[in-house]
Parts: C-alpha cells; structure tokens; sequence
C-alpha cells in the first residue's frame, strides 16, 4: 500500500515538474518571439539611419524622388548592404558555434532546400514586391503588408494541421486590426495611378512573410535556428546583390557601374557602413529570433508576438532617428499607441487560454 | 554523417521510446565534440520537434536524483514524416 503510494507521489511529483517545464519552455517561446519584434525595431532604426547618412542624402536630393534610382535602386542598395552583413555576423557567429560543419551538411538536404526556397520567397521576392508596390500604390499598401500573421497562421494550418481554434482567429483577428490601424496611420493619399498592381503587389509581399514565418518555423523544428538563420541570410544578401539589383539596373536603364558605384561608396563611408553593421546585427538576431519563436509557440502565436514590430519599429526609429539623430517626421502617432494595447489583447487572447487559467487558479 | 538535430530527429525512427539522456548516449560517439551537444539544449530541440508533430511525448518519470526524465515517440506515421524529410 506505502509501495502504491510511494510511485503514485513520484508519479505526481514528475507530472508537475513536466507541467513547470512545459510552462517554461512557453514562456521563453514568447519572449523569443517579442525579442524578434524588438530586433527588427532595430533593424528597421538603423537602416533608416543608414539611409539618412550625410552620403545618402546627398544622394536623394540631387535626384527626383520618383525617380527609378530613388525608388528602387537606392532601396535596394541598402536592402543588399544590410543583407549581406546581417549574412556576415550570422557566418561569423556560426563558425564561432562550432557549427559550420553543420551549416555545409545542412544546405544539401530537402528541409535546408525548403528553407533556402523560403527565404527567396520571403526575402528578396516579398521585399521587392512590397518596395515596388509601395512605389506604384502608395502607403495605402501597407496594411495590407501587415496581413502577413494571419496568412501564416492559415497557411500553419493548412500545410502543418496547426490547430487553430476561435480563440486563435480572433486573437488574430485582433492583431490584424491593430497592425491595420497603424498602417492607416500611415495613409497619405499619395496613391499613383497603378493601383491595382500596387494592391497585387502588397497581398504578394504578405503572402511571402506569411509562407516564410511558417514554412521556415516548421523548418527550425529539425534544423538547428542559427544554422537556418545563416542559411536565409546568406540567401537574401546574395540574391539581392548579385541578382536583384543588376536586373534593376537593366530595367530602370542605370549602368551597372554607377549602381555598384552606390554600393562601394556606401561601404566605404563610415558613418554609413556602422548603420548598417548594426542594422545587418539586428536583422539576424530579429529573423533568427522569428524562426525559432514560430517553431517553439506555433505559427499563431509566433506570428502575432512578432507582429508587434509594427508598433516597436515605428518606436525604435523614432527614438534612435527622432530623439537621437535628432531627424524630425519620425515621432509616433496617438493612434498607434491605441494600436499597441489592441495588439497586447490579441496576444493574450492568443496565448492564453481562459479554461486553464481558471482552472489553475481553482487548483491553486 | 548528418546534422546533428538531424540525428537526433533519425534515432527516434529506430527505438520505441527515448529520453534525451538516451538520445546523448546513442549518439556522443559521433557529436560529443559539438557545442550544441548539452543537455538542456538537446532537450529544448526534442520538445520543439513535439511541438510541431515530429514526435510525441509517451511518459514522463524522476530519475534517482529526482531529476524529471520526459520520454518522447514516434508513430509510424511520424516516422514516414521523418523519413520523408531526413534521408
């Protein structure tokens, strides 16, 4: 009877240190996803900064701001720039690991393909989409781009039979709402008179971030999240160095020495060069935080927690570029502060789950 | 020789229930040497791949130092998924 007893207290002993387990490893699922929306505050702070450099702006002035080189090459430029160091710091740090061997044994092998095929999808094809919709529709697109989570979270549970219960969907729903009153915030009415294709173009960026966030967090389940991190970045700074922006200079008539003339001046300029070495940080830890957040809360989850970048990144610029550099037309509208709260219910709605929560407090 | 989540994914293919103090056993002969080969590292990787229907959890007990050891398994269906995936 003692014996019986003995097993059936270990039993529940072992059950509640799974339970604390289990919470833990939720707990830090989320922080990695919040820290990922933090990250690309910062990276989206200091590629404006690198963007606002001395060099820069003298480059913007001296052009029409419609221009081809204005709208897509210049973007473009810094795009690849930070790419390719965010690629550099994820090698480096790779190698640092110990995990090169890895990443070369990696590449070669269909979860490696599906990641490298996503990061194409998600990286240089939805960017491009979304600079070339925000140049043909205006900032109209915008929250269209912010429908990404809830394309990821459908797209979890279509491919991968994620569950995603009522909650879920409003909780989402929630999310979306909130993302898209800031990107209404954002509205000008500088539309132009390629609206459609603008429109097009912003559902492709969102569907691309969408299929990205879930496709590669289903991939971060079986490869190593700095391995796949290193994978996408190198994928991204490649593409859009050497294809991406010599096909733009093709079609926009702007000689391939004059656009890689942008890129060697940007890269030899310091101040400009630093902002993007911290930008280039930023956006590997930001991604490589979205990977593995995705793949420990499920795409829903993770998705909604990264969400929150479009409150932290308008915050992060204003601060860095506003406060700090001291540039004026970064400060935040009132409405995304409202957007912010909206967004931390979605989160919680979520996350949280009310039968458990009851039930815990009753149990406790 | 494959990555090394990829081998731990692989070894569930191969037993009925593991542990991750077995998974370390079954494979330190070949990846003792990488940093990513600790514990509560290889534990969080095996509970992602729950997570996400790679494998699932079969029972859970103390070890003699009370430590919590959670055993996880793959069902046939979970092992094609696998198999599809890692060669």
């Amino acid at each position: 009877m003692e014996e019986t007893s003995a097993v059936s207290s270990t039993g529940g002993i072992a059950e509640q240190k799974k339970r604390e387990l289990d919470a833990s490893f939720f707990k830090k699922g989320i922080l990695v996803a919040l820290f990922s929306s933090l990250m690309y505050g910062f990276y989206t702070a200091f590629i404006t900064a690198g963007e606002s450099s001395q060099l820069w702006l003298g480059w913007v002035s001296a052009i029409s701001p419609t221009a081809f080189l204005a709208v897509f090459i210049l973007p473009t430029v810094a795009s690849a720039i930070n790419d390719s160091a965010s690629a550099l710091w994820a090698l480096g740090i790779t190698a640092k690991q110990g995990k090169l061997g890895d990443f070369g044994r990696t590449i070669n092998t269909k979860p490696g393909i599906i990641l490298i095929m996503s990061a194409l999808v998600g990286g240089p094809i939805a960017t491009v989409a979304y600079i070339i919709a925000l140049s043909q529709a205006g900032t109209i697109v915008v929250p269209i781009a912010a429908l990404n989570p809830a394309i990821g979270s459908i797209l979890s549970r279509i491919l991968y039979k994620q569950e995603l219960g009522p909650r879920k969907i409003a909780g989402i729903g929630i999310c979306v709402l909130a993302g898209l009153l800031i990107g209404s915030a954002s509205l000008t009415g500088d539309s132009s008179s390629n609206m459609a294709l603008g429109l097009a173009l912003a559902f492709v960026a969102a569907l691309g971030w969408g299929a990205e966030g879930c496709i590669a967090g289903y991939a971060s389940c079986m490869i190593d999240t700095q391995i796949g991190i290193t994978i996408r970045q190198c994928v991204s700074g490649v593409v859009e160095l050497f294809v991406i922006l010599p096909v733009f200079a093709l079609v926009g008539g702007v000689s391939l020495g004059e656009t890689y003339g942008y890129v060697g001046a940007a890269v030899t300029d310091l101040p400009t060069i630093a902002c993007f070495i911290v930008s280039g940080f930023s956006a590997y830890k930001s991604f490589a935080s979205w990977y593995r957040g995705n793949s420990m809360c499920g795409t829903a989850l993770g998705m909604a927690c990264n969400g929150t970048y479009t409150f932290v990144a308008p915050l992060v610029t204003w601060i860095v570029v506003g406060l700090i550099m001291n540039i004026e037309g970064y400060a935040l509208a009132p409405i995304a502060w409202i957007a912010a709260v909206v967004m931390i219910v979605g989160i919680l709605t979520i996350a949280v789950d009310p039968k458990e929560l009851f039930g815990k407090k009753e149990a406790a | 020789m494959r990555p090394l989540n990829y081998a731990m994914l692989k070894y569930f293919t191969t037993v009925g229930e593991a542990g991750v103090d077995d998974v370390m056993d079954a494979l330190k002969g070949d990846y003792a040497g990488f940093t990513a080969f600790k514990r509560d590292k290889m534990q969080e990787a095996l509970m992602t791949a729950e997570k996400n229907g790679l494998i699932g959890e079969s029972r859970v007990d103390l070890d003699g130092n009370g430590g919590l050891r959670v055993f996880y398994t793959a069902t046939p269906e979970q092992r094609d998924t696998i198999n599809s995936y890692i060669k």
